[in-house]
């Protein structure tokens, strides 16, 4: 008896590794396989597409790397990304901070009125963003991106943030009060050094929710020079579209940084994520 | 306090007024100046011209837009039938004492962080005819016959692209449901198992009814989510061939980018957002009956 339970826990742990190593197989086979081939030429691709590099061939990474204009790819993504996180979180911050903090009159409807955001489809605005953009002369600006992505960022990062705020205690701001500091002196001397670790997972999410948005940046900019990565990126299916090494090896770059972000700080992403999915 | 915060009444609005109004100017505001434009014929340029419910009547009758719509039905049931049983499993079996429970985590994640231009591309590469993966696969095990133009046969293409976006998402409802199986208490399972209820039954006694939200949560997450599919079809196969992937966002963002038509891709915009909303509220109102 006591070994048939031993047998079946042990059948039970080879279904359960062997089930999940396939899937993550098929989640990591493909980018691997990718990476192997942006190192040979087109005609060891048609050959095998299996085997291992026979060299570090580099000539695929530098056609890439010139023919989409990557640096500067990084660059824009990295600066429209980057300002978009230093308003959201400055002005979601102040908001979420006299949301949770504070009574008054209509709170409960701003908040679920700011909730409301996380339900909107990008693509029931993209045409009156547009009109707007062309009629006050913004189109190919950054700054006709930054102004979107901050707006469609601040539903998450209210919700993240005033639901964190809400849970520091109350007598933490009492004490500044008989000391005579005002409210925004509490909010930047106190609550927000407290709010640390719910900044990082919302500068992060919106970070990169920004870095790899597609369909604003597709309507509003067809400047080559301020084009962000994955509007770069998307050329290699028109105009380059038959070159796979230099496709692959074009790829392979742009994955780098957001694996690199997505190792460092998994657990503010993950959290962050869900956290939004759900709440959506 | 009380008399201290009413003096400051107005600080409390000035401090929230920033992120109201960027919200209110480039999220709200905008919603119903698409309505207003899906009222009218419009090429961008030359002044608009007033329709009524001209827009919508042309929808209902493209059969274009029927395909778009079914096509984004299909995500929607691929999400449903894929993506949640798919992480449902995954999670129930990384929530067990595994050696490498972080590191599946980790790998069975990834994917979601990763833009969809990027993961179209290396998708397309995946399913090339000549020298892609899948059918590389097919051939080395002997499936020669399965091989197949994947995403240029437009009987299949439609599934292709939707195997697409279950590889991505699968981890997102991984996560959701990993989220929610680590609240239900050890002690239940314990219980069920000294009372000796099956594994697979426990888990469908006792752990389901009890992540029910998160079912609940994970649907109206697949509807709105499908909703949004763009740039993934938009970048393998731009809802082609003839139309065969084409969703609603592709449908509204090509008759009003490509055709300008302008009041037409407003009123498909707000039917994508009208019928996102009616779809949640159903599911939300069939799950409410079913508990009762």
């Amino acid at each position: 008896m006591k070994n048939q339970v031993k047998k079946i826990d042990k059948l039970k742990k080879i279904a359960t590794y062997s089930i999940l190593i396939f899937f993550a197989l098929i989640n990591i086979y493909p980018i691997f396989w990718m990476v192997m081939n942006s190192f040979k030429t087109e005609n060891q691709i048609a050959i095998n597409s299996f085997s291992l590099p026979e060299s570090l061939n580099l000539s695929n990474y530098i056609s890439a790397w010139n023919a989409v204009s990557l640096g500067r790819s990084f660059m824009n993504s990295f600066i429209v990304a980057g300002i978009s996180v230093i308003i959201t979180v400055s002005v979601g911050s102040l908001a979420a901070y006299f949301i949770s903090r504070f009574e008054f009159p209509g709170k409960k409807l701003i908040y679920s009125f700011f909730i409301f955001g996380l339900l909107v489809p990008i693509h029931g605005t993209l045409v009156p963003i547009f009109i707007l953009m062309r009629n006050i002369g913004l189109v190919n600006t950054r700054i006709s991106l930054i102004l979107p992505y901050v707006a469609f960022n601040l539903p998450l990062t209210i919700f993240i943030l005033s639901s964190f705020m809400k849970s520091l205690p109350k007598a933490v701001e009492e004490a500044a009060i008989v000391d005579g500091a005002g409210y925004l002196r509490i909010f930047w001397s106190i609550i927000l050094p407290m709010t640390r670790p719910a900044l990082a997972t919302v500068g992060i999410l919106n970070f990169v929710y920004n870095w790899n948005e597609f369909s604003f940046a597709l309507v509003l900019i067809n400047d080559s020079k301020l084009m962000t990565l994955p509007l770069s990126l998307s050329l290699f299916s028109g105009q380059f579209s038959t070159d796979y090494g230099m496709q692959m090896a074009g790829l392979s770059m742009a994955l780098v940084p957001i694996i690199a972000i997505y190792l460092l700080m998994e657990d503010q992403l993950v959290k962050g994520m869900s956290a939004g999915a759900v709440k959506g | 306090m009380e008399h201290i915060y009413k003096h400051k009444k107005k600080l409390i609005y000035l401090g929230i007024l920033p992120a109201f109004l960027l919200y209110l100017g480039f999220v709200i505001v905008p919603i119903f100046i698409s309505a207003r434009y899906s009222l009218v014929e419009w090429n961008g340029f030359s002044p608009p011209a007033f329709v009524g419910l001209e827009n919508y009547a042309e929808m209902f009758g493209n059969n274009v837009f029927w395909r778009s719509l079914k096509n984004n039905m299909v995500v929607v049931l691929a999400s449903v039938l894929g993506q949640v049983p798919i992480g449902f499993l995954l999670a129930l079996l990384v929530n067990q004492k595994i050696k490498g429970r972080h590191f599946f985590r980790t790998i069975i994640f990834m994917p979601v962080v990763i833009s969809a231009v990027i993961i179209s591309l290396v998708w397309s590469m995946v399913y090339n005819y000549n020298f892609g993966l899948l059918n590389n696969i097919l051939n080395f095990v002997g499936l020669e016959s399965w091989v197949q133009n994947w995403l240029s046969n437009p009987d299949i293409a439609m599934f292709s692209v939707a195997a697409v976006i279950i590889w991505q998402f699968v981890g997102l409802y991984f996560i959701i449901f990993l989220a929610a199986l680590q609240t239900v208490p050890d002690e239940i399972l314990e219980a069920a198992k000294i009372d000796g209820a099956q594994g697979w039954k426990r888990t469908l006694y006792i752990t389901i009814p009890l992540v029910k939200d998160s079912i609940l949560a994970s649907i109206v997450l697949c509807i709105s989510g499908s909703l949004k599919t763009f740039a993934l079809i938009y970048v393998m196969t731009n809802g082609g061939p003839s139309h065969a992937t084409e969703v609603m966002a592709i449908h509204m963002y090509d008759n009003t980018f490509n055709g300008m038509k302008f009041g037409y891709g407003s009123a498909v915009s707000i039917f994508i957002v009208v019928f996102g909303i009616v779809l949640v509220t159903i599911v939300r109102n069939l799950f409410a009956r079913f508990e009762n």
